[in-house]
């Protein structure tokens, strides 16, 4: 029998984002997208127009992502009981609310030192500091040069930003508007309440 | 009756948290190991487990309730030191002076607002969770790479050429063979143990170094026994049988 010759249509802009996307593990950007196909600003726009209606949360397993200021094919999170079964390892173990609060304060007070952190909470956060950064959510982005010893400034990672869906630091809602102003006022009145309270009889006049 | 190991009355007990799923002695070792960051650890939910799996009829109740009060208080424990500001923090660290009610009422106001972030990151994560990327993974990329002809051959060279042998000049010809060495141990021995120091006290070093290899050849193949009481102590030949 001999070998039948298959003519392979030339791919289509689509085709060719798709193809670079599916290899990529992290976040592609725009301009990484573009240089790796060679297609034009408006070819490009086209192709991701066309994959995010393709890869659509209802249509496909495959969902296209814009994440991290970038682009990412991952799973739909429909499918992942099916994933993490093939993969035979469970869904991480989800975050502390001290590792939450961290992150809180990196991503709306950040870069800020670990001494800045401990400050915010009250608390040492060290060790949550030391977990957050072995999970890569967390990452020394330089160094407080006007500090004592120059401490080390702590930032969000990019794999921060895929794993709460978010684009880019912007993508959240600023931190004033997560408080209401009432609740400001219950804690003011409550302090204030607390530091003029008269202090307690001892039970004999002196 | 059947009692519990001593310190193991706890060994059936397990728990289930976010964090950890498994026996609580595994729970201990992982922490203790720094394997399981202790602020992780629930140690409300951990009482409430405990409470629900308790077992106050049991033989061995109270030592299970012991117990677990016992390691409960140093986890408390642990977790209020790792909490704790440091001792030598940095001047920007928590400071020891008392807040003026305002700075009090800022620092509470700007705290409210993390814990707020905090749960609204918490619901980000939980709403993307189950999203995993291409399996794919990149290659690293091949650094520039430049082989000087010279240092391939010298480094050739150097793997497989012969390790010199060490010089042995310093030693002194040998004048004796193993042989004989064995020879003369069979022919001390006649008379009882001796020490090893008495049997090479005439010997030179060479001789000596020949001589305790006799003796563990002899005692090998079992024509003679070797004892030592003690570390460092005397050798003694004893004859076999």
């Amino acid at each position: 029998m001999s070998e039948q010759e298959w003519e392979l249509p030339s791919p289509r802009p689509a085709h060719l984002v798709e193809a670079v996307l599916l290899v990529s593990a992290s976040p592609l950007s725009f301009s990484d997208l573009g240089s790796a196909t060679d297609l034009t600003e408006s070819e490009l726009e086209s192709a991701l127009a066309c994959l995010r209606e393709r890869y659509a949360p209802e249509a496909s397993g495959i969902v296209l992502r814009d994440v991290a200021g970038g682009y990412l094919l991952s799973t739909n999170p429909a499918c992942s009981g099916a994933v993490e079964r093939f993969r035979s390892e469970a869904r991480p173990a989800p975050l502390s609310g001290a590792a939450h609060e961290v992150l809180a304060c990196a991503l709306y007070l950040g870069p800020l030192t670990r001494a800045a952190v401990s400050r915010v909470r009250g608390v040492n956060s060290d060790a949550v500091v030391r977990s957050l950064i072995e999970r890569g959510l967390l990452v020394e982005v330089g160094t407080d040069r006007e500090a004592p010893g120059s401490p080390a400034l702590l930032g969000v990672t990019d794999e921060f930003l895929a794993a709460t869906g978010a684009s880019s630091p912007d993508d959240f809602p600023t931190l004033d508007s997560l408080v209401t102003q009432e609740e400001l006022s219950r804690v003011r009145e409550r302090l204030a309440s607390s530091t003029t309270a008269p202090p307690e009889a001892d039970g004999e006049p002196s | 009756m059947t009692l519990e190991p001593i310190g193991r009355s706890l060994s059936d007990f397990t728990v289930e948290l976010d964090v950890y799923s498994g026996p609580y002695e595994w729970l201990l070792a992982l922490i203790l190991k720094d394997e399981l960051e202790i602020f992780e650890v629930p140690l409300r939910e951990l009482v409430e487990s405990y409470l629900l799996a308790r077992r106050p009829d049991a033989a061995n109740g109270l030592e299970r309730d012991t117990d677990f009060a016992g390691s409960a208080a140093a986890l408390v424990l642990l977790k209020s030191r790792t909490l704790s500001p440091a001792v030598d923090a940095d001047t920007e660290g928590i400071e020891d002076e008392p807040l003026s009610p305002e700075e009090l009422a800022e620092r509470l106001t700007e705290y409210l607002k993390a814990r707020r972030a905090a749960e609204h990151l918490r619901n980000r994560f939980a709403t993307n969770a189950g999203h995993y990327a291409s399996g794919h993974t990149i290659a690293p990329r091949p650094g520039s790479l430049s082989i000087e002809p010279e240092r391939l051959s010298l480094a050739a060279r150097q793997a497989f050429s012969r390790v010199l042998e060490p010089p042995v000049r310093h030693l002194g010809p040998i004048t004796v063979t193993l042989q004989e060495l064995a020879g003369i141990i069979r022919t001390a021995l006649a008379g009882g143990p001796i020490s090893y120091e008495r049997l090479t006290s005439d010997m030179d070093l060479m001789n000596r170094a020949v001589a305790f290899a006799a003796a563990l050849s002899l005692a090998q193949e079992g024509s003679l026994r070797l004892a030592q009481t003690e570390p460092l102590g005397p050798l003694i030949l004893e004859p076999s049988g």
